[in-house]
């Protein structure tokens, strides 16, 4: 019983379905892991062991009176920390949320709650979602499970590195530019970015709305498909959430690769990819061909402005939506000298806020502000619908795209904090999806020569998971690309 | 770029920049800024003003009276709170 956290998402749901252990069990099993691993990897802000094991004995009882809720009544699940829980605290890991409790469950949450998943709170990331390594986090860096040395990868770094270390099974991140696919990437594991409005925002701290979408981590892909058939579907509270076209789990199959059209770029201009990468992403398209793949390269040559549009619309948004955070309606409050209303407001935000969340304000503030706003926002607005009208006609040529998720495996902590612009570049290949509203997931694609995950990302058109979860899953049956996490080495 | 004019932009966003800060974030601004400006090398011409705009249909949900918080919860959470009411600073200047 001691070492179920090693076991994959598939056998804990099977597990726990024929009763060969209970959900009491597999949390114990996951807090020793954390009791042990925490210190190292920082994955969590806070883990109250009590009240885990408090819903896993209810679900027990459940499960023993043959009232099970679902057949995930049980599973644990750890939640980022910008996605609200109703009487917990909700930081964002910023300093100016430090004591914010939340009044209310987020849609994912009452959607998960209903079917009798456990929680473990609350995993780190970077302030507000800012950033692509953790740590940008006002409280701790988490480190990578497979080198702690190393950044995870972020915003949801905490997220995946709990998955990937052994401390959950499946957990919730939030994706913007890539902050679900990138850290997914970077820690050998599963990652989803859904269709922009497949999955209700409510109750998700706003960072760029036009953007932002809650996804699932899991260490196998059957988590993936799970978390989305249970957390997609119309939310009259988020009024961007749509009726599209059905998703469901039992038409996710894997599928012969034969006269699948695949979309694939030029590594022509990949200087800056890792020589790891870039060998992996070869051999996967040789790989694919061999399966019976037609594969098409694509022109991605508007996308060299990604990241540029990326940063003015996500700026701008996020300057408007931290505008709440003004010492008065939430968290940090610090009195300013003078006493004057308009002091108590700056002085709240210069203190609560971190220097890439000031960063990111100040930009989206001048994009927007008189005199810029034609060149920059206006400008950038009609970008992204030349990314989006470029990814429909790639789906009117082929099936499905094939990148990889991140351009290098995951690097040194300290090593890109210096240098914004380099960090932002972390995301160039994952942020374009985000402006399109298209979905992608970052499947597990083998290891480099230090043994560091590589990932590869699997892009549709909107509103095609149930072809992406498929591809994805057809992927995993490729040469090389198993990789055994840290949870299960020993 | 100038220190005159991020001071103003820190302004527009209420936001503080201390001198031993500002020559920093003078710097990065200005890099991010010259980064965010090749976007101008992009040709848009062929986007209307138009298709910027309504992507996709919002449709509001029924405006139908529900139970929402409880005072009892509303107490536990609020940081300061009295009678009734949660406190906060004098927010209308006399």
């Amino acid at each position: 019983m001691k070492e179920l956290f090693k076991l994959s998402y598939s056998k804990i749901k099977e597990g726990l379905g024929k009763g060969d252990f209970s959900s009491v069990d597999l949390v114990n099993s996951y807090y020793d892991r954390i009791d042990e691993t925490q210190s190292k990897i920082k994955a969590f802000l806070e883990t109250n062991r009590e009240k885990a094991t408090n819903q896993a004995k209810v679900s027990d009882e459940r499960r023993k009176s043959g009232k099970t809720v679902s057949e995930f009544d049980g599973i644990p699940i750890a939640i980022k920390d910008n996605i609200c829980v109703s009487g917990e605290i909700t930081s964002c890991s910023s300093k100016i949320l430090e004591n914010f409790r939340s009044p209310y469950d987020a849609t994912v949450i009452s959607r998960l709650k209903d079917k009798g998943f456990i929680f473990l709170p609350r995993t780190n990331m970077d302030e507000f979602a800012m950033g692509s390594s953790t740590e940008n986090s006002a409280f701790q860096t988490t480190t990578n499970p497979f080198d702690t040395t190393r950044i995870p990868g972020g915003s949801s770094g905490g997220s995946a590195a709990a998955v990937s270390a052994g401390m959950v099974p499946i957990a919730l991140g939030s994706d913007t530019g890539g902050s679900i696919r990138q850290p997914a990437s970077l820690c050998g594991i599963w990652g989803l970015k859904p269709t922009y409005g497949r999955i209700s925002r409510y109750g998700l701290v706003a960072y760029a709305s036009s953007l932002d979408q809650i996804g699932p981590f899991s260490n196998d892909i059957q988590g993936v498909v799970d978390l989305f058939s249970v957390l997609n579907g119309r939310d009259e509270r988020d009024q961007t959430t749509v009726i599209g076209k059905q998703f469901s789990s039992a038409n996710v199959k894997q599928k012969s690769w034969k006269g699948v059209k695949v979309g694939v770029m030029s590594t022509k201009n990949a200087s800056d990819w890792s020589p790891s990468v870039l060998k992996k992403y070869e051999d996967m398209k040789k790989n694919l061909e061999k399966e019976g793949a037609i594969l098409k390269e694509l022109d991605f040559s508007v996308f060299s402005y990604s990241i540029p549009i990326y940063y003015l619309i996500a700026t701008a948004e996020c300057s408007s939506n931290l505008s709440r955070f003004d010492g008065i309606r939430y968290g940090l409050r610090v009195e300013g000298s003078s006493g004057k209303l308009e002091d108590l407001y700056v002085e709240s935000r210069s203190k609560g806020f971190g220097d890439e969340v000031k960063r990111r304000i100040l930009l989206g503030t001048f994009s927007l502000s008189s005199g810029y706003y034609d060149a920059y926002y206006g400008k950038a607005q009609k970008a992204r619908v030349m990314i989006r009208k470029q990814y429909d006609s790639f789906f009117k040529e082929v099936d499905v795209i094939l990148q990889p998720t991140s351009p290098t495996t995951a690097f040194k902590i300290g090593e890109k904090t210096k240098d914004p612009i380099q960090m932002y570049l972390a995301d160039v290949l994952t942020t374009s999806v985000n402006l399109a509203g298209v979905p992608a997931i970052s499947c597990p694609a083998g290891v480099d020569e230090n043994g560091l995950p590589i990932g590869m990302q699997l892009t549709t058109s909107h509103f095609e998971e149930e072809s992406l979860l498929s591809f994805a899953s057809s992927l995993a049956q490729l040469p090389d690309t198993t990789i055994t996490l840290p949870s299960q080495i020993q | 770029m100038d220190e005159k004019q991020l001071r103003a932009i820190a302004g527009l966003s209420k936001l503080n920049i201390n001198d031993n800060e500002i020559e920093g974030m003078l710097g990065d601004f200005s890099r991010i800024v010259k980064y965010v400006d090749e976007i101008k090398n992009l040709d848009t011409s062929s986007v209307g003003d138009d298709e910027i705009y309504g992507q996709t249909m919002q449709v509001l949900r029924k405006d139908i009276a529900e139970n929402a918080l409880r005072r009892e919860d509303l107490a536990k959470i609020a940081p300061s709170y009295e009678n009734g009411y949660v406190v906060v600073p004098q927010v209308i200047e006399t």
